[in-house]
C-alpha cells in the first residue's frame, strides 16, 4: 500500500508544514485575529484600558480615543507594549473608549458613570491632593491620628479627624487593599472569544437553514 | 480578515454589498438544490474554521477555507460564506453586519476565481497537477483576500502598500497551512468521495 509515491507525498506535506512553521517564526505576526477586544476598569482616579486579541496577544501601539456622552473627544493615546493605556478620569460621565488596531480591527467599550464613582473617584479628584499629605502626616510621625484609627475607635480620637479626611483615608486604604482584587475582577470580566454555546448555536442555525430551504424546495417539486 | 464595523467609508461598504448581493444571487441561481447538504456542511466548516487556532511560532493562525470552498462550490461559495459570516458577526461579533458585504466579497471573490482558474486542474487525474493546483488554490485565495482587505482599507485613508504588506505578512503562515490543507483535502476526497468534487451547479 505504501508505495514510494505515497512516501514522497507524505514527505512533501511534512516539508510544506515545516516551511509554514518556519515562515511563521520569521513573521512576528502583529494582529492575526478576527477581533480586537478592549476593556477598561477604574483604578483609583485613573482608568486603565487594555486592548488584546486574545489572552496572550495584546494590542500594542493601538490608538485609544475616549469620548464623552455627547460624542466629544476628550483625549487620546496609544497602548504600550503590554496593550495597556491609562488616563486620569477627565469627567464623571459615561466614557466611550474606542480602540483602533491595525488591519481594520476596531472595538469600543463604555465605562459607565457609576463605575467611575464606584472606583472611589467621587471624592478622589477633589480630595486627592488633600488626602495625600494627610495620609503621610498620619503615618509619618506615628502620631495620634494613625493610631487613633486602628484601635476600636475611641470617641475622642474620632473627634480629632473630621469626617471628610477620615473618608479620604479610608478610601485610600481600601483602594490599596482592593487593588489586586479589582485587577482580578477586571480580568475575569474581560470579554473574550466565543464559547461552546455560540459555536453550537451557529451550527444549529446552519442546519436549520438547510432544513427550511430543503423543505421549501421539496414542496415546490411536483 | 474580518474588517470591523465603523472603519470603512460608506461607498466602500456599499460597493462591497453590491458585489456580495450579485455573487449571492448568481450562486443561488446556479445551485443544484439536491446537493444543498454539501453546501451546509462546507458552510459549517467555514463557520468553525476561524475558531481552530493553529500555533505558529509565537502566535497562532486560523484557517479560512475560502480556497476549498471555491474549488468545491464555485459561485455557491458566495451564499455559503455570507451565511457563515452573518452567524460569525451575530454570535462571535467578528466583523459586523454593516461590513458584511465587504467581508463576504473579500473572502468569496477569491474563492470564485480559484474555481475558474484552478478547479479543472484540481480535479484532474494527474496527481501532481491536482496536488499543486489545490495547494495554489488554498494559498492564492488567502493572498487575494488579503489584497482585497488592503484595498478596502486604502479608501479609509491608509496607503495601500504598507497595509497590504502588513496584512500579507501576517497571513503568510495561513497561506501555507491552508494550501497544504486544501491539497490534502482534495486528495482525500478524490479517494473517498470523488462525487463531492463535482461542481454542484444544477444541470440545465
Amino acid at each position: 500500500m505504501l508505495s514510494a509515491e505515497s512516501y514522497l507525498k507524505k514527505s512533501l506535506v511534512i516539508l510544506a508544514a515545516l516551511a509554514g512553521l518556519w515562515l511563521g517564526m520569521f513573521f512576528p505576526t502583529p494582529a492575526l485575529a478576527h477581533k480586537v477586544y478592549v476593556y477598561a476598569w477604574v483604578e483609583g482616579d485613573r482608568v486603565q484600558v487594555e486592548g488584546y486579541f486574545n489572552r496572550s496577544q495584546k494590542a500594542q501601539g493601538s490608538l485609544v480615543e475616549v469620548f464623552g456622552p455627547d460624542g466629544r473627544k476628550l483625549l487620546e493615546g496609544k497602548t504600550d507594549e503590554k496593550g495597556l493605556f491609562s488616563f486620569k478620569i477627565p469627567q464623571k460621565t459615561d466614557l466611550k473608549i474606542v480602540l483602533t488596531a491595525s488591519m481594520g480591527h476596531k472595538s469600543d467599550y463604555t465605562l459607565k458613570a457609576d463605575e467611575l464613582a464606584g472606583g472611589g473617584s467621587t471624592s478622589r479628584p477633589t480630595l486627592a491632593p488633600a488626602s495625600k499629605p494627610e495620609a503621610q502626616r498620619a503615618a509619618e510621625p506615628a502620631g495620634q491620628p494613625a493610631q487613633a484609627v486602628r484601635p476600636s475607635v475611641p470617641a475622642p480620637a474620632v473627634s480629632q479627624i473630621d469626617g471628610d479626611r477620615l473618608r479620604a483615608m479610608i478610601d485610600e486604604a481600601l483602594d490599596r487593599k482592593l487593588e489586586p482584587l479589582i485587577r482580578a475582577m477586571a480580568q475575569a470580566n474581560e470579554p473574550h472569544g466565543p464559547g461552546l454555546t455560540e459555536i453550537l448555536g451557529g451550527l444549529g442555525y446552519i442546519l436549520g437553514l438547510l432544513g427550511i430551504v430543503m423543505y421549501m424546495k421539496s414542496r415546490a417539486k411536483p | 480578515m474580518h474588517i470591523s464595523e465603523g472603519i470603512l467609508s460608506a461607498p466602500v461598504l456599499l460597493s462591497g454589498a453590491v458585489v456580495a448581493v450579485a455573487g449571492t444571487a448568481i450562486g443561488l441561481r446556479k445551485l443544484d438544490y439536491d446537493r444543498l447538504p454539501q453546501v451546509a456542511v462546507l458552510t459549517s466548516a467555514f463557520f468553525v474554521a476561524s475558531l481552530v487556532h493553529i500555533p505558529v511560532g509565537p502566535s497562532s493562525v486560523h484557517l479560512i477555507l475560502n480556497g476549498l470552498m471555491g474549488l468545491l462550490l464555485g459561485w455557491v461559495a458566495f451564499p455559503a460564506i455570507l451565511v457563515g459570516l452573518i452567524l460569525q458577526a451575530v454570535l462571535f461579533q467578528y466583523g459586523g453586519l454593516t461590513v458584511l458585504g465587504v467581508n463576504t466579497t473579500s473572502m468569496a471573490l477569491p474563492a470564485v476565481l480559484c474555481h475558474y482558474a484552478l478547479g479543472a486542474a484540481a480535479r484532474s487525474n494527474m496527481r501532481y497537477l491536482s496536488i499543486s493546483a489545490s495547494f495554489v488554490a488554498g494559498f492564492g485565495a488567502i493572498l487575494l483576500s488579503g489584497l482585497l482587505v488592503a484595498a478596502a482599507l486604502v479608501f479609509t485613508g491608509e496607503s495601500f502598500w504598507p497595509v497590504a504588506r502588513l496584512v500579507l505578512a501576517a497571513h503568510v503562515p495561513v497561506m501555507v497551512i491552508e494550501g497544504v490543507f486544501v491539497a490534502v483535502s482534495v486528495q482525500f476526497l478524490k479517494k473517498v468521495r470523488p462525487e463531492l468534487l463535482e461542481i454542484i451547479y444544477a444541470k440545465r
